[in-house]
């Protein structure tokens, strides 16, 4: 049907996690182990989505990426550099949307780009050519408060976007939205991703959603959260729903996650 | 043409104090009570206070210090509430000394505050200012404490740093809450105005009540209190209108969102 691999890049690695382990202090000051020894390298260019149940460690990953959490173990490198702290080089995307409330569409997507010291007159160019690409053309002088969820989510990617970062790290960032409005999202994430294809840390619970986005899925366990297993995924790019929910590989994938996931009794805790 | 909905919000509050002054007309009448004056002659005194230039001038000057206790307050205590609500050693500190004072009705220190700094204009402002501080730093705390984190993490991957996230982010977002302190403030500011006055008796709009009942002129003190009740719903009309503009964005006036992913 299509030549499998032909996409990928010779890769160089771009995020290196190191050994790296979380310990939390839960409420009744007891030690709560979140993350253990978790070792991983993500290639430049590459989608990278890590699937897990809930309290598996996975956001928990990805916030020491992006340098919100320290690690209490080991460490997270970004090419070659230890994250000591949040970057305008890791662009996160969250599950809330997390916009300014009191800034306009076109004022949160300026804001990072004007941070960085973009002229005014240059931002606004260049966030108003994102906002059209994430479909959101003529909603620039709205407020977040007037946008349903799935625009809100546009208008954060759009802001994450328009400060140029190096990896987008996405934490269930289509959690709180509708199946219809989450699938429309998913499309229009590839197709944009597929323009550039910037390196993608994208955390999920749902295996069709980690199959059909990602290169790479890092399957993980919960207590301690460990990584169970990486799997390639060998599908074709550009993947369009239609063909790929059709295709026999695609299922596969699927139904051998699903399985993983069963076998190892935690039936139930993934949503 | 407005709405018939509309006119009826409109015309309410003036119904209302219409209610009321017809109410105390009918009550002063039928009590017949010397100390308590009828509207309408409470009223009629009104133009002659505010004709009286010594008036005019002590109403002024009791202005002017609510607006200076109000303004200095406000510009310290929103950054205090602020830091309080994001670093739990600063709300740590803090916190008893703002649990003693505010219990103590503020104009109970007047006494001890006109012993160390006289009668003047700097004890009765210095009261205001308490009196003003405490809701301001209070609302600006739940403000502040509320701002969600994943708001402050993206401001850092913009590259913002931690002072900046505080007046960029923490700041705008607990604008609404902010504001609430600041009308409970205005309300109290003008309370505490009036209160210092009566206590330390040397000039202001409170002076004026005082003196009046002093000297058994009724009317005028009921005047008085009419006045300052309207300077009360003016400034706090005058205050909505800045804060509905500065909050459009957290005002929920298009209940319903769009529907479009």
């Amino acid at each position: 049907m299509a030549e499998p691999v032909a996409t990928r890049k010779p890769a160089s690695s771009i995020i290196e996690i190191e050994h790296v382990s979380q310990i939390f202090q839960t409420s009744a000051r007891k030690d709560h182990q979140a993350l253990s020894d978790i070792s991983l390298t993500i290639e430049e260019g590459a989608f990278v989505s890590i699937l897990g149940p809930s309290g598996c460690g996975k956001s928990t990953l990805l916030y020491i990426v992006g340098g919100f959490v320290s690690p209490t173990g080991g460490a997270a490198k970004m090419k070659g550099k230890t994250i000591a702290g949040p970057g305008p080089d890791r662009g996160p995307v969250f599950q809330e949307f997390a916009l300014f409330p009191w800034k306009t569409v076109l004022g949160n997507v300026t804001y990072g780009p004007r941070q960085q010291g973009m002229s005014a007159s240059e931002a606004d160019a260049q966030s108003r050519a994102l906002i059209e690409m994430v479909g959101l053309k003529g909603y620039e002088s709205f407020y977040p408060k007037e946008l349903s969820g799935g625009m809100k989510q546009r208008v954060a990617l759009a802001r994450t976007l328009a400060y140029h970062p190096e990896v987008l790290l996405m934490d269930e960032p289509f959690g709180a939205l509708d199946a219809h409005t989450r699938t429309r999202l998913q499309n229009d994430l590839l197709n944009i991703w597929e323009r550039d294809r910037k390196t993608v840390l994208f955390v999920t619970h749902s295996v069709d959603e980690a199959v059909f986005l990602s290169d790479k899925v890092v399957m993980m366990s919960k207590s301690p959260g460990r990584i169970r297993q990486v799997i390639d995924i060998d599908l074709p790019r550009p993947r369009r729903r239609n063909e790929l929910l059709l295709d026999p590989r695609y299922q596969k994938y699927v139904v051998d996650i699903e399985r993983m996931f069963d076998e190892s009794d935690e039936v139930g805790s993934r949503s | 043409m407005m709405p018939p909905t509309t006119l009826a919000r409109r015309a309410a509050p003036v119904l209302a104090c219409i209610g009321l002054l017809a109410l105390w007309q009918v009550a002063a009448l039928a009590l017949k009570n010397d100390s308590f004056p009828t509207a309408i002659e409470a009223i009629r005194a009104i133009p002659s206070i505010l004709g009286d230039k010594e008036a005019l001038i002590n109403i002024i000057a009791s202005l002017r210090r609510m607006a200076i206790g109000f303004g200095v307050a406000v510009f310290v205590s929103i950054p205090l509430g602020l830091m309080m609500g994001r670093s739990r050693a600063v709300a740590a500190f803090f916190n008893p000394l703002l649990m003693v004072i505010y219990p103590v009705p503020k104009a109970a220190l007047m006494p001890i505050i006109m012993l160390w700094l006289g009668v003047g204009d700097i004890t009765k402002t210095l009261v205001i200012f308490l009196g003003v501080s405490l809701p301001v730093i209070y609302h600006s705390f739940e403000g502040a404490k509320a701002v969600e984190e994943k708001m402050l993490w993206s401001g850092a991957a913009m590259g913002l740093s931690a002072a900046q996230r505080m007046v960029w982010i923490v700041l705008p977002a607990s604008l609404p809450e902010i504001l609430t302190g600041c009308r409970t403030g205005l309300v109290l500011a003008l309370i505490t105005m009036i209160t210092s006055e009566m206590i330390a008796r040397q000039s202001g709009a409170g002076n004026i009540l005082f003196n009046a009942l002093d000297m058994g002129q009724y009317d005028t003190v009921f005047a008085m209190i009419i006045i300052v009740g309207a300077m009360g719903i003016g400034l706090d009309a005058l205050f909505e209108r800045v804060r509905a503009k500065l909050v459009r964005w957290s005002e929920p006036q298009f209940d319903i969102p769009l529907s479009f992913s």
